[in-house]
């Protein structure tokens, strides 16, 4: 642990874990990925101006087309709103910080040096053409060969590893960390909407993680699961739209979210209908999930399942209807007042009023036939997801006195506020009037072509539009008046009750909202123990203590003071980023010869650079971790919160659940993915690879580990170390026996007999991927397992764990984890 | 409003009435119609409770920072159902509507006695392969009679391409290893009105690399009789020409059938 240097020091950056650090650099990352993508659509309007312009070439402007969307859904629209939610979740809570904030600025530096990933994949041969939706077959290596393309692949990858950090804190901090009295139905709307947000991301992101681990594995090491013709490309629309359909909510909510919160705070009104607000939400999360093939209507998926996701897709858009019909009925009887928030999100609503009605239109499985791949559904979900957009500014605005202390310009303010709504209008309306154009076109028909210039004419003024944002906002930041506590005549929510910009550790003291609303506490801090609820007159209280507190006690350095800084997220993400860097060029970089047998593979490398960079990223990042481990880093649980319904849960165990959770999904994506295949393949055509045996054998070797992991945790439990040390020891024996096994069977029972990656000597190729990948993700995780157990016993011989047994604890659970997993793939590669 | 429609082969079709512009003209009125009262009601309402600077009505109970949300009694949500079901109606009914319509789409129109074509397209890295019964095949333009229904299916022999055509309303995904279905028809009235051969954009609405932007082609519809002659100059065995028996290259239980007809729907 170090301390935390001043704001003006460049150091200070790198090594904050602070939430409200963390959301400014998220903030201005992600407008400048704004700026960014913003270049490339301005290429592709200029390329639109005339049907008969080349100013790119095709695959340049597909390359264009991909980029601008893979940016502005991936790397600036939801940073941009984990920018603010950030900064203002644990405010909104009453927490001190989110539950773990160096997992925080792992997320942060994930995400950062993933957007560098992919800026780089321009030089490397041009980067990934295949669209933001990334079809298969287009997107593996026999399309789109260059290195760059894999170098996207590979960001996108980086991108979601962050993502999924990021997911597991928020879900942690909100159920565990609200203030004391503050109800998970009296949260602010905007950390309501974040909820939801990062429960859909939770799942929607692991199916994400999926398809991009196969598209990687594609493309990296030579498996065929996208080239294959026994449904390749079907499984990658199932599985990108099994993510997508929920992200285009997850991009919106937080816009919600501000919405919500805007309109009460310029209207002087509460939310119309809280409560139905907030089901409505909950409802719309749940069924995201359950639409995703109103994408594929055009497919051959069967009319059965069609109508069946027509029937879910209107379903879905009737709590839409409700939530807008709230936002409206919010506003009538209020005081309303036009600053510039108010404007943005005002319209915002309008904006996303239209393009909810056109998406009704999508929804109707005739006339989406008809739009399906046309400037219609450009135009739909820019008005959707652009429009919700908009309303972030709005929050930008907003929070801006809150983040700086200074105001902003009104005036300049309004004017952007009118010329973005103008030039938005002119830019995306045009596109329905033209909608006949197909997507990601230029040689259009010339019919068309007033429309087309329309919008590039509008999409140059919106760019600029911007300029007068950060024009604002610079010159404000420098010189505006000060903005105080709460510039705001009806703000509700806590973040305006501390000052601009909030202390380091937000609160002047405990915040609690047990009396109804937000009063500060001071608790009695006995000698040599937690705090203790205090009484009116600041005694410690008699009646019984508080349950919560044994989630404090449970920390045995408890009367330290929080921690602030490390500096190993920053180098285990840059670590991650050279090893993926040397990744992207590793398939065009070493060549194998296979020979008779493994031991007698030749290899090639003709450019040394790629493996170089791969291995030294791989060494930086076992080191950062180890350094990560053993680092003192003290993030105390709020002593006394509200954790409805995790009540009993102690924090690390409830991330540890969230993780899982997401590897579920994680894992059900690889097996959908092996029963999809095989089904398509014809089911009975296939027959397992390889012998029974070795898979059984590695049942019981991984069930038995399972039992000794519970061994290691009661030898810990009754301080024993040496029963520690002799479980845990057996338990990496067990593992390395597993995997001795798994070595010996992938080399002699299945690659001997002429079964690689690509090739399968007895069948479909296909098959030989889905056996090595599968069991192989499963390999990854014991291997992990492995060097995390090693880490414990070493450790533990150390004398470590003794009077603190949870990692032990949460080490158990993964291991139980990785062993059910296998009880599934063993019946599906071994048996049948 | 729902009318069972019907396609008549024969010489009264009616070109204007197609499901596709039917089905959007109903939603493009009754979409602007519900955007335009819901838009102008939000303004009006705004701008009526703007912040005018006067003193707040008695009953104002303006929000304070850290008050809790709940156990204030928010305002009655009576009128937001209301609306809410109203809105439902409208959305629900539509798409009920609607997906009579697609029914009838899916199965694609009786085409009585006079029997189908059954042509097979395959996209590929830029352009379409038109496979005919006889096993001629042309290149990036389909040649098809007047007055017949014209069935499609669509495949890729490399990545993920959609085979479309707007002015002809049909569109269909073409996947490698998998095969859908469309089916347009064309009426002589149609054809004779262009000119005696009228002709139809071909366009691919799926990235599929470089070329997409050019990977155009054309649909052409002659006259019976013309095409008869033209089909029967083609190579490949004449004989097949009768495409009574031409045999329907898909046997999945997946594929899609979709499709409209120019001119081919009438009351
Ligand atoms: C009223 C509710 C909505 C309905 C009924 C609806 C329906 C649809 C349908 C059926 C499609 C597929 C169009 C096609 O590719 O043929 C679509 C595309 C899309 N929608 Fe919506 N939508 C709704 C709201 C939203 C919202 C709220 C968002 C995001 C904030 C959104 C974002 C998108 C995106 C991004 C696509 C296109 C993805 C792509 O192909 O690249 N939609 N919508
Ligand atoms: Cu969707
Ligand atoms: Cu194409």
């Amino acid at each position: 642990m170090s301390e935390l240097p001043p704001t003006t020091s460049i150091r200070r950056w790198l090594v904050t874990t602070n939430h409200k650090d963390i959301g400014i650099l998220y903030l201005i990352t992600a407008l400048f990925f704004l700026l960014f993508g913003g270049v490339l659509a301005l290429l592709i309007r200029v390329q639109l101006w005339d049907p008969a312009n080349q100013v790119l070439s095709g695959l340049a402007y597909n390359e264009a087309v991909t980029a601008h969307g893979l940016i502005m859904v991936f790397w600036f629209l939801s940073p941009f709103a984990f920018g603010f939610a950030n900064y203002f979740v644990p405010l909104q809570i009453g927490a001190d910080d989110l539950a773990f904030p160096r997992l925080n600025a792992l997320s942060y530096w994930m995400y950062l040096f993933s957007g560098i990933l992919l800026a780089v994949s321009f030089f490397q041969g041009g980067t990934l053409s295949a669209g933001w939706t990334m079809y298969a077959p287009l997107n593996v290596p026999m399309y789109t060969p260059s290195i760059g393309s894999t170098g996207a692949v590979l960001a996108l990858f980086m991108f979601v590893v962050g993502v999924t950090a990021s997911t597991v804190n928020f879900l942690t901090s909100i159920h565990h960390s609200r203030a004391e009295g503050m109800g998970i139905m009296d949260m602010p709307m905007f950390t309501w909407s974040m909820l939801a947000t990062v429960w859909m991301m939770l799942f929607a992101f692991a199916a994400l993680l999926a398809v991009g681990l196969l598209l990687a594995s594609d493309r990296v090491l030579g498996s065929v699961y996208f080239s294959a013709t026994e449904g390749g490309s079907l499984l990658w629309g199932h599985l990108f739209w099994f993510f997508g359909h929920p992200e285009v909510y997850i991009v919106f909510f937080p816009a919600l979210g501000v919405m919500l919160e805007l309109f009460q705070t310029f209207s002087g009104r509460r939310l119309v209908g809280r409560k139905w607000v907030i089901i409505a939400i909950c409802l719309i999360s749940v069924q995201s999930f359950l639409v995703w093939m109103h994408h594929m209507f055009l497919t051959t998926i069967n009319l059965e399942i069609k109508t069946l996701m027509m029937a879910t897709t209107i379903g879905i858009s009737l709590p839409f209807d409700l939530v807008v019909f709230a936002l409206i009925y919010t506003l009538m009887k209020g005081r309303i007042q036009f600053t510039t928030p108010f404007l943005f999100a005002f319209g915002a609503l309008l904006l996303f009023i239209l393009g909810g009605i056109t998406g009704v239109f999508l929804g109707a499985i005739v006339l989406d036939y008809e739009f399906r791949g046309t400037y219609w559904v450009v135009a739909h979900f820019h008005y959707v997801m652009f429009g919700g957009a908009t309303a972030l500014f709005g929050g930008a605005y907003y929070w801006f006195p809150k983040i700086t202390g200074k105001m902003y310009d009104e005036f300049l303010g309004k004017l952007h506020f009118v010329i973005f709504f103008v030039s938005f209008n002119m830019v995306y309306f045009s596109m329905f009037l033209g909608w006949e154009t197909p997507r990601r076109v230029f040689e259009y028909n010339p019919e068309f072509q007033i429309f087309h210039q329309i919008g590039s004419i509008g999409a140059f003024v919106l760019g600029f539009s911007f300029f007068i944002m950060f024009y604002n906002f610079a010159k404000s930041y420098v010189s505006g008046p000060e903005a105080g506590e709460n510039p705001w005549d009806y703000s509700r929510t806590a973040e305006w009750a501390v000052s601009s910009p909030p202390p380091l550790e937000n609160w002047p003291n405990r915040p609690s909202y047990a009396s109804g609303k937000l009063e500060f506490v001071k608790d009695y801090v006995p000698d040599g123990g937690p705090a203790v609820k205090a009484d009116e007159n600041g005694n410690a209280a008699t009646d019984g203590g508080d349950t919560h507190s044994d989630h404090i006690r449970d920390y045995p350095y408890w009367d330290k003071h929080p921690s602030h800084a490390s500096i190993w997220p920053f180098t285990l993400s840059l670590a991650t980023g050279i090893m993926l860097l040397g990744l992207s060029g590793f398939n065009d970089s070493v060549a194998f010869e296979i020979g008779e047998s493994l031991g007698s593979t030749a290899i090639t490398v003709s450019n040394a650079a790629y493996p170089m960079l791969a291995v030294l990223g791989l060494l930086g990042l076992i080191f950062s971790g180890v350094k990560w481990g053993l680092e003192e880093f003290y993030a105390p649980p709020s002593e006394f919160a509200e954790r409805w319904p995790f009540n009993g849960v102690e924090k690390v165990k409830l991330g540890m659940w969230f993780f899982m959770a997401s590897d579920v999904i994680l894992f059900g994506a690889f097996i959908s993915a092996a029963v999809f295949i095989r089904y398509n393949a014809g089911w009975r055509t296939w027959e397992p690879l390889t012998e029974s045996l070795p898979g059984l054998i590695n049942t019981f070797v991984l069930l038995t580990s399972s039992f000794t992991v519970i061994l290691a945790l009661v030898a810990a439990h009754r301080n024993s170390r040496k029963g520690l040390l002799a479980s845990l020891g057996t338990t990496i024996l067990l593992g390395l026996t597993f995997l001795s096994i798994k070595m010996w069977e992938w080399h002699h029972e299945v690659f001997d007999r002429g079964v690689t990656l690509s090739q399968n000597a007895h069948g479909d190729p296909i098959q030989a991927s889905i056996y090595y990948v599968t069991t192989g993700l499963h390999g990854v995780h014991v291997v992990g397992g492995m060097l995390i157990a090693g880490f414990l016993f070493y450790r533990a011989y150390h004398g470590a764990y003794l009077d603190d047994e949870r990692p032990v604890e949460y080490f158990g659970l993964y291991w139980h984890f990785v062993d059910i997993v296998w009880v599934f793939l063993f019946p599906l590669f071994y048996l049948f | 409003m729902i009318h069972p429609i019907t396609l008549q082969q024969g010489t009264d079709w009616q070109a204007q009435a197609e499901v596709f512009e039917e089905i959007f003209f109903v939603f493009l009125a009754l979409g602007t119609l519900v955007g335009i009262v819901v838009v102008s009601y939000t303004l009006w309402n705004v701008y009526k409770y703007r912040d005018d600077g006067s003193e707040p009505d008695a009953d104002f109970d303006a929000p304070v920072v850290g008050e809790l949300p709940t156990g204030q009694g928010g305002p009655k949500a009576k009128k937001l159902f209301l609306s809410f079901g109203l809105s439902a109606i409208v959305v629900i009914s539509l798409v009920v509507y609607a997906y009579g319509l697609l029914l009838y789409v899916e199965d694609g129109p009786d085409t009585g006695e006079e029997g189908d074509i059954e042509i097979t397209v395959e996209g590929y890295q830029f352009g379409w392969e038109f496979l005919y019964p006889n096993g001629h095949s042309e290149m990036n333009e389909l040649v098809v009679p007047a007055d017949k229904r014209i069935d499609l299916t669509v495949t890729s022999r490399d990545v993920w391409h959609n085979f479309g055509s707007s002015d002809l309303r049909i569109k269909s995904d073409a996947i490698p290893g998998e095969t859908s279905e469309t089916w347009f028809s064309v009426s002589s009235d149609e054809v004779a009105a262009q000119g005696g051969e009228a002709t139809f954009r071909v366009e691919c609405f799926e990235l599929c690399g470089s070329g997409h932007s050019a990977m155009k082609g054309q649909i052409t519809v002659i006259p019976q009789d013309e095409w008869d002659e033209w089909y029967a100059n083609t190579e490949g065995d004449s004989e097949s020409a009768s495409v009574e028996d031409a045999d329907p290259a898909s046997d999945t239980d997946t594929s899609r059938v979709t499709g409209a007809a120019i001119g081919g729907v009438g009351a």
